[in-house]
């Protein structure tokens, strides 16, 4: 090491993003050098999966590729089969696709909204903190995500993962009750999402605009969703089919997730993307209330992107509403499809963005090759670009600290979805030296707090009354001879218990359990045992005046604990011939009693 | 003291821990009821921390994966696996099934530089799991029963039936009997629902095995509704290709189909 060192920030997650990747960012001369975004989800190979299977089961394996978007990955794979079997047509067929897909933006827009991105900006580690101060706010969007996911539900069953898409439509009609009843609930939340985008334009979010080229579908008639040519601002307008002839993916060393170029540059898919292209497709009322927060769309303002995500739930509001209004009478719930060998091309808008899939089947209807190129792999170089930018402008004087928040809130503008393309988030951050006496945030940072509750309890078992008394008492002497001071603080714990049903909640997160109890009508009295194991039941065998007995309590601790604590029991024996009261016993006894539970202790702790 | 839950991430597609993001309202009384630890994608992240409860989403298919695992039993008392990848490895299983490396080279132009374990495994494979919620994605109510159960220190109840007593429950017609579709409800473990039969689908098998499946009474059912060995043995490899009964089932027509 010459003028520059490595420092390793331990991130162990990038917390708020759905899977896991890491960052690293070289940084000398005041300059960045080099910034990968790391994708370390580890591979699940879906494409060579999907080879041999049947295509009736592609619905529901690609689905698997995403929780958060798996009606996004259901229409993809049945636009592309269709292309292949004969396109569907089905006005019902259609409409309810387009229903399907609103609920999954409304979901997955409200989660990435509430759940991961708005903390950000309002100072919070997570939504459930920040419902502290904002909850009107965080239960608008909890309300707005479950809304998305009765949508789902009522098509699909369940809302990951659903049960209801098919090639050709859906395996059955939802019940017409049920959907005029979700069309009021969804009327009746109209009011909440211009709320919402008024509140996400409202927030602290940087200046920090940039050139970059935005990509999504764009239909003749509607906002895309399932349907319609690629285009860019840069001027592209292909068909899906020709979408391999101008992006290209390719492998670098730091992902799993393979990135993807546009005629050799980074580009940006999802929300923002779409609105850029789009908005003269948005209806009126979603334009005003664009209009109304004053921001200029489009916008090359990445941190706009919250905005946008909030006016597509707006519009997927207003547009179920719309589409369940509007429903044609269904003819049948999917259209019978012939399956054939052929190549097919589907690319619809998943709630981040653009996502392609091509599909070669045999004569019947088999997989013969599959590719699927998901949103979060298209804008990885973007993301990666924009840091760059971001930081820059943002000034690389500021603290790591300060550079890390800085850079995954960039990286959560894009609401990746590692799973898609990956999990951690560890920042790994290169830099020459700080001016001299400026010391590195972490050499502030301490050991990991001690979160352990208790590894060690001791309890007193028995009736609190008489002779019975004494394993209390003796636990009472411990507690009194500051026997749990000598341990490090919170290691261990001193407890009495008379009934079972108290135990199980005194063992929480017990590693060692030591029991002390009477041991009554024996002849050596005054003194104490180790009971061992299997001489629990031979030695407290018979039925005693106990409310709880030694046996019963190791039962009992045994039967509830899945991960049993090492359980020590000790007998202070008692008999006609002891002398004085129970505390009295304990009192002679606590001293050795003491140092055989310590080097239990010890045992276990050097082990 | 509160007790204290984490969820971790291995190799899945993070649908089940939605079943926690997707409780809506009640997300906030969980997080007030519990003290949640780590739980990266909704905020609060100490991947070491001692908790009573480890929830484990997804299969072990990586090195790192192994150690993390270890780290995460090491730090539980109890330690559930949710969900079909990190019950009985997912579907990302099935490529135990064939020749990965070569898999890896035909998506990876530089495979080397992937670093995975030869198979994909079930999490019970490395660490001692305390219970296993099946279900591709399994579902909140599962999982608030699982975490009441625990915390009132009892253990959870299974839920080993098959589908169609859950879909008889349900009132639905049988779509195999009615209709001749070929269905795994009779096979698979109950806890969704009984979802497929209610969208007048046969079940896909997606909770993995119920208790004692007959899986082979299954099998020849399937064979006398025109099914191929390899479009039966499809239906047992698929969402849970780790479960031993659906695994026999499925391997044993593969191979004799070779």
């Amino acid at each position: 090491m010459t003028d520059q060192r490595e420092l390793h920030i331990n991130v162990p997650v990038l917390a708020r993003v759905e899977g896991e990747g890491a960052l690293t960012l070289h940084i000398k001369d005041q300059a960045i050098e080099q910034v990968d975004l790391r994708i370390f989800e580890p591979p699940r190979l879906f494409e060579k999966l999907l080879e041999g299977r049947e295509y009736h089961q592609v619905p529901d394996m690609v689905a698997r590729i995403c929780g958060i978007c798996p009606v996004a990955y259901q229409m993809c794979a049945v636009h592309a089969l269709e292309q292949i079997f004969g396109p569907v047509r089905d006005p019902w067929v259609r409409a309810m696709r387009r229903l399907f897909y609103c609920g999954e933006w409304l979901q997955s827009h409200s989660l990435h909204i509430h759940l991961l991105a708005a903390p950000d900006f309002l100072g919070f580690n997570s939504a459930p903190a920040m419902a502290a101060e904002y909850p009107g706010e965080v239960r608008r969007g909890l309300r707005l995500q479950a809304l998305g996911n009765d949508i789902i539900r009522l098509i699909g069953g369940r809302s990951v993962h659903p049960v209801g898409a098919c090639v050709g439509g859906f395996h059955h009609q939802p019940d017409t009750t049920a959907m005029q009843e979700l069309k009021v609930r969804l009327t009746a939340a109209l009011e909440d999402a211009s709320e919402l985008v008024h509140w996400c334009a409202a927030l602290d979010l940087p200046d920090d605009d940039q050139a970059f080229c935005s990509v999504a579908l764009r239909h003749p008639d509607e906002y895309p969703m399932n349907a319609g040519r690629i285009i860019s601002s840069a001027g592209l307008d292909i068909d899906a089919a020709d979408y391999e002839a101008h992006f290209r993916e390719h492998q670098v060393a730091h992902s799993t997730a393979l990135h993807s170029l546009l005629d050799g540059e980074p580009y940006l898919v999802g929300p923002l993307a779409r609105i850029n292209l789009n908005l003269d497709r948005l209806p009126a009322a979603v334009q005003s209330l664009l209009q109304e927060t004053g921001i200029r769309f489009p916008s090359r303002n990445m941190f706009h992107s919250i905005v946008a995500r909030a006016a597509e739930i707006h519009y997927a509001l207003l547009e179920a509403v719309r589409l369940i209004d509007t429903l044609p009478v269904a003819a049948q719930a999917a259209v019978t499809v012939q399956p054939r060998a052929g190549t097919g091309v589907g690319c619809t808008e998943a709630p981040r963005g653009l996502l392609w899939h091509r599909y070669e089947t045999d004569g019947g209807g088999r997989i013969v090759a599959a590719r699927i190129v998901p949103p979060t792999s298209q804008n990885q170089l973007r993301i990666e670009q924009d840091i760059r930018l971001s930081l820059e402008r943002f000034g690389l004087q500021h603290s790591e600290d300060e550079l890390r928040a800085r850079a995954e809130k960039v990286i959560r503008n894009y609401d990746p979805c590692i799973s898609c393309a990956t999990h951690f988030l560890r920042l790994k951050l290169e830099r020459d030296p700080r001016p001299a006496g400026q010391p590195s945030p972490l050499a502030a940072s301490g050991p990991v707090p001690d979160h352990d509750p208790a590894p060690v309890v001791i309890i007193g078992i028995g009736s609190p009354h008489g002779l019975d008394a004494v394993g209390w008492k003796a636990v009472e002497a411990l507690g009194a001879s500051g026997f749990a001071a000598r341990f490090r603080p919170g290691l261990v714990r001193l407890e009495n218990c008379s009934v079972p049903a108290a135990l199980p909640a005194l063992i929480t997160a017990t590693r060692l359990l030591v029991l002390i109890d009477a041991l009554p009508e024996r002849d050596a009295a005054n003194g104490w045992c180790r009971i061992e194991r299997d001489d629990l039941e031979v030695v407290t065998g018979a039925p005693s005046s106990h409310t709880l007995s030694i046996a019963e309590a190791v039962a009992v601790c045994e039967s509830v604990a899945m991960v049993a604590p090492r359980i020590v029991c000790f007998g202070i024996t008692t008999g006609p011939g002891t002398a004085g009261s129970a505390d009295e016993v304990a009192g002679r006894i606590v001293a050795g009693l003491g140092d055989a539970i310590r080097a239990e202790i010890k045992a276990w702790l050097t082990e | 003291m509160k007790p204290s839950i984490a969820v971790h991430k291995f190799s899945s597609c993070d649908g089940c821990q939605l079943a926690f993001l997707n409780l809506g309202e009640d997300l906030l009384t969980l997080f007030e009821q519990v003290d949640v630890r780590h739980f990266a994608e909704a905020g609060p992240v100490d991947a070491s921390a001692e908790v009573d409860i480890s929830f484990v989403e997804g299969s072990i298919s990586t090195p790192d994966e192994i150690e993390r695992i270890r780290e995460v039993r090491a730090h539980s008392r109890y330690l559930v696996t949710i969900g079909a990848c990190a019950t009985a490895g997912g579907l990302q299983a099935l490529r135990n099934l064939a020749d990965s490396g070569e898999w890896m080279a035909a998506i990876y132009a530089t495979p080397e530089h992937i670093h995975t374990l030869d198979a994909v495994a079930p999490v019970s494979e490395h660490v001692k799991v305390d219970r296993e919620l099946w279900g591709c994605p399994v579902n909140s109510r599962q999982l608030l029963a699982a975490i009441n159960s625990l915390l009132a220190g009892v253990v959870p109840r299974d839920e080993p039936d098959s589908i169609c007593l859950e879909c008889k429950r349900q009132g639905h017609a049988c779509v195999m009997v009615t209709r001749g579709v070929p269905c795994m409800g009779p096979v698979t473990r109950s806890g969704c629902g009984a979802l497929c039969p209610g969208v007048d689908r046969g079940c896909y098998g997606c909770y993995g095995p119920c208790e004692k499946p007959s899986t082979e009474v299954l099998a020849h059912w399937f064979a006398g509704l025109g099914l191929t060995p390899e479009q039966i043995a499809q239906r047992f490899l698929a969402f849970t290709p780790e479960a031993p009964a659906f695994y026999a089932a499925g391997r044993s027509r593969l191979t004799a189909d070779d």
